[in-house]
């Protein structure tokens, strides 16, 4: 009953709010029949949904406002002024009373009498004559009566509304004048970003960082708020909904509950209009295909009235919307077989995929599964059109169904569209930006060790054991290639909200910081690589790349992707057997010599200035943390840039001077053993040269050490909620970052049930160099290697050691 | 047009105008920034003060072919749609009054100017071509555009 009344409530208000201007207009000319029609339809639709409920007022007053009405209609009599105020009068008493219901005050048994007598005195007048009527209707004192009855009105609800400890005082302001706000405040932190510039430039000076230091902090406040206001409740697209849903219902012959939550969940004014179609596309397919009709209901052993409901949540700088139904669910089979037959997987690809990858082909272009195409969803919109809108604002959709229970979409989308962190990359000498979503990581390496390949015309790179496509941005863009470039890339890896993973090969990276997006003209927008404008900090005006659409023009995405994605998957398990491989450099003492490649983190380039010579032990300073340098001679250096090779343990840190870093090798001879040297693991082979393996060990024990910011180790969890609510607390307190499975490093630990640990190695699946096992049986064989997964001591103990085990 | 300020400038060598109320400022052009990819009437973007305003080369963007013209220094910041413009001309020449409404010379335009021209308005400072802004900012496919939409 709740759910029906805010629906009558949500209807009356946006019919309310729809003929506010009619009103105007109608009272400007009585005789516009329009005008007549649309009021007439809004106190008749009153009238009829009065009826369900128990407002006896509402009612009469509704029902006496559409006779005199239908009398205008009928030609019976002529709309003059007196009858237009008496039914604005009327209509503003209805919106007061809509208001107490809504704040759930009783309406108070006061008399409409009144206003319906003023309905039925301007019939009889009118009977006299329409002139009169109109004389009259503009004598001062026919209004009067209208106007004290609302004031009347307005105070007996006044106080209930002032009352609501809920309510926020709130002015209402021009969009126009909001956006002059904002850009204004854009403007000044570009001003501040020049200034800080300038500062930097001209070097310390103490009287003036201060107040700009100040200032900065201010400015931020400043925007969070602007940002905020900009923000609308997403109630306003979901005050809409309860009527769409009630209309389909109704054409479609079925009977839906909607039920909305998180309306207070705030979202930025232009990306409400943005998920406006898709969402009403949703609710429209979830109507029109997820739900039944109630005798199929009925028979299911399910409630007549399907549920419908609608949900929305910020965590951090995204908002989630779960629309999800519990009709009959998604039809993997006829997904599937629709897909096969229209070449979007083979047949094969299909046996191998899993349920929840054939259910996400929904999405793919040209994929529609309704056999009939009803005049309410199959409107030439796919469900493929709804996820590049939202790719397009960098959000994404992801499907869930269970057979016969019901479907779940769920849109993640970014909070605001203005004011996005970004990373600034360059390409033959222009600068782009790229939106800090996407970005997954950054990686610099000679092509060599990236295993780049061209098939065809498609270039690849292996990164982390898996071949991922990889664009050259200057080639996008149809810019002059760079030799250097071209042997040195730097590959920023791009990982679309579809979940498809890039490489874009650039030149370097400029820097990252906070960009304010603005729109690009049409006619620049349309050749699809751009998605907007920023000013740098130091004025210049820089392109935001769209990368979804790159990626789209590309067609890394979609069905392509699946097929290449698939095969990888394969080489994955490929590369992980390979033999061990180690980082080839020569040292300042000229000796050529290898360190295994999982110590090696990145490949630093620090000038000599930056070394610190004067503690016991050299130190240099990167990326904000100190960390112990080895491997300098004795002698001051020639150059004035060192190559650093960033080691770390997982726990330590230490960077390894090199004179030259030449290139990744496999470690495929034999490791001869050096007892005279305590830093050498062994003499190899390497292209039948002898090289030293750098013993770790030995390094890290006396010169590692944690480094003042350090990083927690990593550590991912088995699936499931109990891993999630209850294991988790667990090893975070234990001093572990919780990462996702397709984020572990090498040097992450992982903890897994041991029946998954034992299919996986019976299987052959790459495992964690670390893993703690866990059982579900409190008893277990001993030696078994399992952890009991409630016992917490041996857990802890477990999680200590792998901590120690990784540093030692 | 009678009495209305105009700001005159050559456009690949012919004097044309703009009615000085779509004209917000003239300014300087600093570093342009090109735009890969983008139509080749684009020169790039710019930045003013905050702002970031699209390059338009208006010889290019009526549809002429590449050729070497002489190009002021100084750009026509104008706006529409709510994006802002700045226009490469070949010189700015001077701000004046119309002296006539915009009208028709027999045997046109020619099909490039006729796209983007108004008609022909008399100034204090002689004859000149009156732009249409939107038409000009729309660029040359457009008309190719519309052709083919016809076929």
């Amino acid at each position: 009953m709740d759910d029906l009344l805010a629906d009558f409530i949500a209807e009356t208000r946006e019919m309310l709010e729809a003929s506010g201007g009619e009103l105007v207009a109608w009272e400007a000319d009585p005789t516009d029949r329009a005008r007549l029609d649309t009021i007439f339809r809004f106190v008749h639709t009153v009238k009829g949904n009065c009826g369900f409920f128990d407002f006896p007022r509402l009612a009469n007053l509704s029902h006496a406002a559409e006779d005199a009405l239908a009398d205008c209609r009928a030609g019976r009599r002529d709309p003059d002024q007196q009858l237009v105020t008496a039914v604005l009068a009327v209509i503003d008493r209805i919106a007061a009373m809509i208001d107490a219901i809504e704040a759930n005050e009783p309406i108070d048994d006061g008399n409409d009498d009144d206003l319906i007598a003023m309905l039925d005195v301007s019939h009889e007048t009118s009977e006299t004559g329409g002139l009169e009527g109109v004389k009259e209707g503009s004598n001062p004192h026919l209004h009067a009566p209208a106007s004290t009855l609302l004031a009347s009105n307005d105070e007996a609800n006044a106080p209930s509304r002032r009352a609501d400890p809920a309510a926020q005082r709130t002015i209402r302001l021009p969009v126009e004048l909001l956006d002059r706000v904002m850009s204004g405040v854009s403007d000044m932190v570009l001003a501040r970003n020049d200034l800080a510039h300038r500062l930097r430039q001209a070097g310390t000076q103490p009287t003036i960082d201060g107040p700009f230091e100040r200032l900065t902090t201010i400015l931020s406040d400043v925007r969070d708020a602007i940002t905020r206001m900009r923000m609308q409740r997403i109630e306003t697209l979901f005050g809409a909904l309860p009527r769409l849903v009630r209309d389909l219902s109704t054409e479609l012959g079925k009977q839906v509950m909607v039920d909305m939550d998180g309306g207070d969940v705030e979202l930025d004014r232009e990306m409400i209009e943005t998920i406006r179609d898709p969402i009403t596309h949703l609710i429209r397919n979830a109507i029109d295909h997820g739900i039944e009709a109630p005798s199929a209901r009925l028979g299911q052993g399910k409630r007549e009235i399907g549920l419908l409901a609608i949900a929305a949540r910020q965590s951090g700088n995204t908002i989630s919307i779960v629309i999800s139904d519990d009709g009959r669910g998604l039809d993997e089979e006829r997904i599937a077989a629709k897909a096969v037959a229209t070449g979007l997987v083979t047949a094969a690809e299909r046996t191998a995929m899993t349920r929840e990858r054939i259910l996400n082909l929904i999405f793919e272009p040209g994929f529609s599964t309704a056999e009939t195409v009803s005049n309410v969803s199959g409107r030439g919109v796919g469900l493929d059109v709804v996820r590049q809108n939202l790719e397009k604002v960098g959000g994404s959709i992801r499907v869930t169904s269970q057979p016969g229970e019901g479907t779940s979409f769920t849109l993640h989308i970014p909070l605001t569209l203005s004011i996005i962190a970004g990373l600034t990359v360059e390409v033959a000498g222009h600068r782009f930006a790229i939106p800090q979503s996407y970005v997954e990581e950054i990686v610099q390496a000679s092509s060599k060790q990236l295993d780049f390949t061209r098939m065809g015309e498609t270039a690849l790179v292996t990164f982390r054991g898996n071949r991922v496509p990889c664009l050259m941005l200057g080639e996008v863009l149809g810019l002059p290639a760079c030799e250097v470039a071209a042997r040195e890339p730097t590959l920023v890896m791009l990982r679309l909200a579809s979940g498809d993973l890039f490489a874009l090969a650039v030149e370097g990276i400029h820097g990252h910081g906070d960009l304010v997006v603005k729109p690009l003209a049409p006619a620049v927008m349309k050749s699809g690589f751009y998605a907007g404008s920023t000013l740098l900090d130091d004025g210049q005006p820089v392109l935001l790349l769209d990368v979804a659409n790159i990626a789209a023009g590309a067609r890394l995405v979609s069905d392509t992707r699946a097929r290449v994605l698939s095969a990888l998957e394969d080489s994955a398990a490929k590369v992980a057997v390979q033999a061990d491989r180690a980082m080839l450099f020569t040292d300042f003492a000229g000796r050529r010599s290898a360190v295994r490649l999982e110590l090696v983190q990145r490949i630093e380039t620090a000038p000599a200035s930056a070394i610190d010579r004067s503690g016991a032990r050299p130190r240099v300073v990167i990326d904000g943390m100190i960390l112990p340098l080895v491997g300098l001679p004795e002698s001051p250096l020639a150059q004035s840039r060192v190559r650093l090779l960033r080691l770390s343990d997982g726990a330590c840190e230490l960077l390894y001077a090199v004179r030259e870093v030449e290139d990744a090798v496999e470690l495929t001879e034999a490791l001869h053993p050096v007892p005279e040297d305590p830093f050498a693991e062994a003499i190899t082979l390497i292209a039948g040269q002898p090289v030293t393996l750098v013993d770790a060990h030995e390094l890290f024990a006396r010169h590692g050490e944690p480094p003042i910011a350090a990083e927690r180790p990593r550590c991912t969890l088995p699936e499931g909620e109990w891993a999630r609510t209850i294991l988790s607390p667990l090893v975070s307190a234990a001093g572990y970052d919780i990462v996702a499975e397709g984020e572990a490093g090498p040097n992450t630990l992982g903890i897994l049930f041991d029946d998954v640990y034992e299919v996986a190695e019976a299987l052959g699946r790459p495992l964690p160099q670390q893993v703690i096992r866990l059982r579900d049986q409190p008893d277990a064989p001993a030696g078994s290697g399992t952890i009991y997964r409630y016992d917490r001591e041996s857990l802890l103990a477990a999680l200590a050691a792998a901590r120690k085990g990784v540093a030692a | 047009m009678i009495g209305e300020l105009l700001v005159v400038a050559r456009i690949a060598g012919r004097a044309c105008a703009l009615s000085a109320l779509d004209v917000k400022s003239v300014i300087e052009i600093g570093t342009v920034t090109p735009i890969p990819r983008a139509p080749v009437w684009i020169a790039g973007i710019t930045a003013l003060r905050s702002q970031a305003l699209t390059v338009i080369d208006c010889r290019r963007a009526i549809g002429l072919p590449e050729s070497e013209w002489p190009t002021d220094h100084r750009a026509i910041v104008v706006a529409e749609g709510g994006h802002s413009y700045a226009l490469l001309v070949d010189a700015i020449d001077d701000i004046t009054t119309g002296a006539s409404e915009a009208g028709q010379v027999p045997g046109g335009f020619g099909p490039e100017w006729s796209r983007i021209a108004t008609g022909m308005v008399e100034t204090m400072a002689g004859p000149a071509l009156l732009v249409d802004l939107g038409a000009l900012l729309a660029g040359p496919d457009a008309i190719r555009q519309e052709i083919e939409a016809v076929v």
